[in-house]
């Protein structure tokens, strides 16, 4: 550092270069810049539950042993209880033997009134605000299938309105998922059922499949869902309607928590015209089965792309 | 001299820069976003799986009232009642029971109540191949005209079916016709959707969004 005396003063003292002066102005420069990081790296202050070392050490989903699981379970219970104040029953599970899955929808019955889409939002815990909804009920006008005049957000005051159709879209559990292929952790993929499945504790949020997804079906959480406390649902599973944490995807997984054990979804139950209908297609006495043996009518959604959705949306002849 | 006053002047400003960004970091410039807009919770109606109306079945098995069922609290025994027509063949309901809304098939077609009552015994109805039936078993009636729509019905593909798709785990049930249709008007009554979704900002506006039904 080149350094002049000013008139009357001595000059300064250098050591290797290094004025007092220079050096306590870049001291001064570094403690301001030090004081921008930190106040900027103030917000992490504010993060209330870091990751647990248990969730954090957890293994995947297809390599857990049951004990691991059972652990999983109850931590995830913890959890829950500790942030919504009620004890969830969470539940991990598998598949049915002779088991697969299917969806038919009769366009011809369905009056667009979006029961299916809030009774599904109850159901699976979603976030009510931002909101997050697995169906989109699609107003589409009379005589057309062409996705591009579809209205999802029509607000009548009594539908069916004159001149349309409706057509609820949600995720049609492809046999080609291509939103399975292109996820880099596998943290989604497609089980012996034919439901497609998350498992949030894995998923990293890049958000590829939805990106992927040509149903518009997936969903991320940009911010921490917010769900008020009395409106959980405690009956949960693993893979299903479990609280989601912020910067993961979900969509609709078939009601998992009620279809594996059982019971109709909850778009099934709450429909009032009985359009949707759900069950599975290796028995020959199921309402899909009748359905796909019988009706005369099919779209599935996209047929073109190759998916080969579970999803068959069918009119009455 | 040159040097040392860039140098400080560098330094200085550096130095502002950095003491504006903490300064702007500990206020939070940009770490605030504008709050959500509330969304107010959904009706409870909209998520109640109840059905449209209730079956004669369904008001026996809750004790209801069924006093409306009881024709012979004004009616006459052993006395048909008459029908009236005006000059273009349409029924006149009487204002008894003004209740009802004539509009069963098109062009109003079925404009004949003892078509599904029973003159001889109005507790009961009658089909056109000549049983009587009672009140409870009104989906039968139903089921005498409309076949294809009846055989749908038992297979579960017609009508709403809630409790297990696997008959193995638990119950099931199937609705009544009536359960959804008015049986003297039995289009599926309209109704007011649930809200639309609540974007965050605010959609550009559609065309019909709002107005029922052009085209």
């Amino acid at each position: 550092m080149l350094n002049e005396p000013s008139n009357g003063t001595q000059a300064p003292i250098e050591y290797d270069g290094i004025t007092r002066r220079s050096f306590l102005r870049t001291s001064a420069v570094f403690a301001a810049g030090l004081t921008a990081i930190a106040a900027g790296l103030a917000p992490l202050m504010k993060l209330e539950d870091f990751t647990s070392m248990e969730e954090f050490m957890q293994k995947y989903y297809k390599e857990m042993t049951p004990e691991e699981m059972a652990k999983v379970l109850k931590r995830i219970e913890h959890q829950v209880e500790r942030e919504y104040g009620i004890r969830p029953h969470v539940r991990d599970l598998k598949p049915m033997n002779g088991v697969e899955y299917v969806y038919c929808l009769n366009l011809s019955r369905c009056i667009g009134c979006r029961k299916c889409v809030h009774a599904c939002v109850a159901e699976n815990n979603q976030s009510r605000n931002p909101e997050i909804q697995y169906i989109r009920v699609l107003r589409m006008p009379h005589g057309s299938l062409d996705l591009d005049k579809a209205v999802h957000n029509y607000d009548a005051d009594i539908v069916p309105e004159k001149g349309h159709f409706y057509m609820p879209v949600q995720c049609q559990q492809c046999a080609n998922p291509p939103c399975v292929k292109v996820c880099p952790v596998h943290a989604t993929w497609q089980e012996s059922d034919g439901i497609t499945v998350i498992d949030y504790d894995w998923c990293i949020g890049c958000r590829y499949c939805e990106a992927a997804c040509p149903y518009w079906a997936r969903r991320f959480n940009f911010t921490k869902p917010s769900i008020p406390k009395e409106k959980i649902n405690p009956d949960m599973a693993y893979l299903g309607n479990r609280p989601r944490q912020q910067g993961v995807m979900e969509k609709c997984h078939f009601c998992i928590q009620r279809t594996r054990a059982g019971r109709y979804p909850a778009c099934v139950e709450v429909c009032p015209t009985g359009t949707r209908k759900f069950g599975n297609i290796l028995d020959p006495e199921s309402e899909v089965s009748y359905i796909l043996r019988t009706k005369r009518v099919f779209i599935q959604l996209k047929e073109e792309l190759g998916t080969s959705p579970r999803f068959f949306y069918y009119f009455d002849v | 001299m040159k040097d040392g006053a860039k140098n400080s002047l560098v330094l200085w400003a550096l130095g502002l820069v950095f003491l504006a960004l903490a300064g702007a970091f500990v206020l939070n410039l940009w770490g605030t976003t504008a709050p959500l807009p509330t969304i107010p919770p959904v009706d409870p109606s909209i998520i109640s799986t109840a059905t449209v109306r209730q079956s004669y079945a369904e008001l026996v098995r809750t004790g209801a009232d069924t006093s409306d069922f009881e024709c012979y609290v004004c009616h006459e025994k052993d006395k048909p009642p008459t029908l009236t027509f005006d000059e273009k063949h349409n029924l006149v309901v009487p204002s008894e029971h003004s209740d009802i809304v004539m509009g069963h098939g098109r062009n109003n077609r079925n404009n004949l109540c003892f078509n599904c009552h029973d003159e001889a015994n109005l507790e009961l109805f009658q089909t056109r191949d000549g049983r009587e039936l009672k009140f409870a078993d009104s989906t039968e009636l139903c089921g005498s005209c409309h076949g294809p729509t009846y055989r749908d019905w038992e297979a579960g593909a017609h009508g709403r079916t809630s409790g297990y798709w696997n008959r193995a785990m638990g119950s099931f049930t199937k609705q009544d016709c009536v359960s959804c249709h008015d049986p003297h008007s039995p289009k599926f009554p309209g109704r007011k959707p649930g809200p639309p979704p609540h974007p965050l900002r605010p959609l550009p506006k559609v065309a019909g969004a709002k107005t029922a039904g052009e085209h």
